[in-house]
């Protein structure tokens, strides 16, 4: 594999852990102004989906190649 | 059928047997911290305890952080380079020693000189549920940080490949899978609820 196949996915992963932390961010705001647990488990929800897809691999689960 | 096939053969069924056990026993895993969770908005409804914003805010980013470091090690492995790889499990398990010292000093109060908790597990309902859910999360975490340092020595004597590093891969979705349980029990410790006195 060359380099900028890696870097690229360095990159990918350094976007998905930004995208984890200005979540984050969003959600204490939203508890500080707006006082609404659905809306705050709704983000916590989208937070895990991320992480599950991009971090866990689920998708690895029903892949026929069966490969890393 | 070469001999060359059939191992690799056997090595990919290997792989979805190993990944289908493993996502399993995130499933049995998740009705033990759904019940907690259900326990929480089933004792304390829309309030909380008077948690530290800051501390919670600070271990939440920490994890999260962890969750980058150890996709970077996996990532790692996955294109041979290795010294990203122990690199990166090295600081995933230092930052979960970090949460884990930030909520047994903060949250827990366990060092008093330090700083004094203001919950205690046998107090009342909130210590109790605090105590339940973050205990049993920080029991994951030193799993976690075990499995980690197990991956870590391996790798460091030559242990895994590109092509075959199952053990990396099974440690980076248990430690992620810790994160996802911190998702849901930020909110629900620290955001959800107005603070009962």
């Amino acid at each position: 594999m060359n380099n900028s196949a890696r870097t690229k996915a360095y990159g990918r992963s350094a976007m998905i852990a930004l995208t984890l932390a200005v979540l984050t961010i969003i959600e204490f705001y939203v508890a500080i102004s707006l006082d609404s647990a659905i809306f705050l488990m709704l983000i916590a929800l989208f937070k895990a989906v991320i992480v599950v897809q991009a971090y866990m691999h689920v998708s690895r689960l029903w892949s026929p190649e069966g490969e890393h | 059928m070469t001999t060359v096939t059939a191992a690799l053969e056997g090595y990919t069924q290997q792989l979805r047997n190993n990944r289908m056990g493993l996502w399993l026993f995130f499933i049995s895993e998740a009705f033990l911290f759904g019940g907690l969770l259900v326990t929480r908005f089933y004792l304390w409804g829309n309030t909380r305890p008077e948690l530290d914003q800051t501390i919670g805010l600070i271990v939440t980013g920490v994890l999260l952080l962890s969750s980058f470091s150890m996709n970077m090690a996996e990532t790692a492995i996955e294109h041979g380079d290795r010294r990203t790889f122990l690199g990166g499990l090295a600081v995933t398990a230092v930052l979960g020693l970090v949460f884990l010292i930030g909520v047994m000093v903060f949250e827990w109060g366990l060092f008093p000189a330090i700083y004094e908790g203001h919950l205690k597990p046998g107090d009342n309902v909130y210590g109790a549920v605090v105590f339940a859910m973050t205990g049993m999360h920080a029991l994951h975490v030193i799993s976690g940080i075990i499995f980690i340092a197990i991956v870590w020595n391996l790798g460091r004597k030559g242990g895994f490949s590109p092509e075959r590093h199952w053990g990396v891969e099974s440690c980076a979705i248990y430690w992620h899978y810790v994160d996802v349980v911190w998702i849901f029990f930020y909110p629900a410790l620290y955001l959800i609820g107005t603070v009962a006195h």
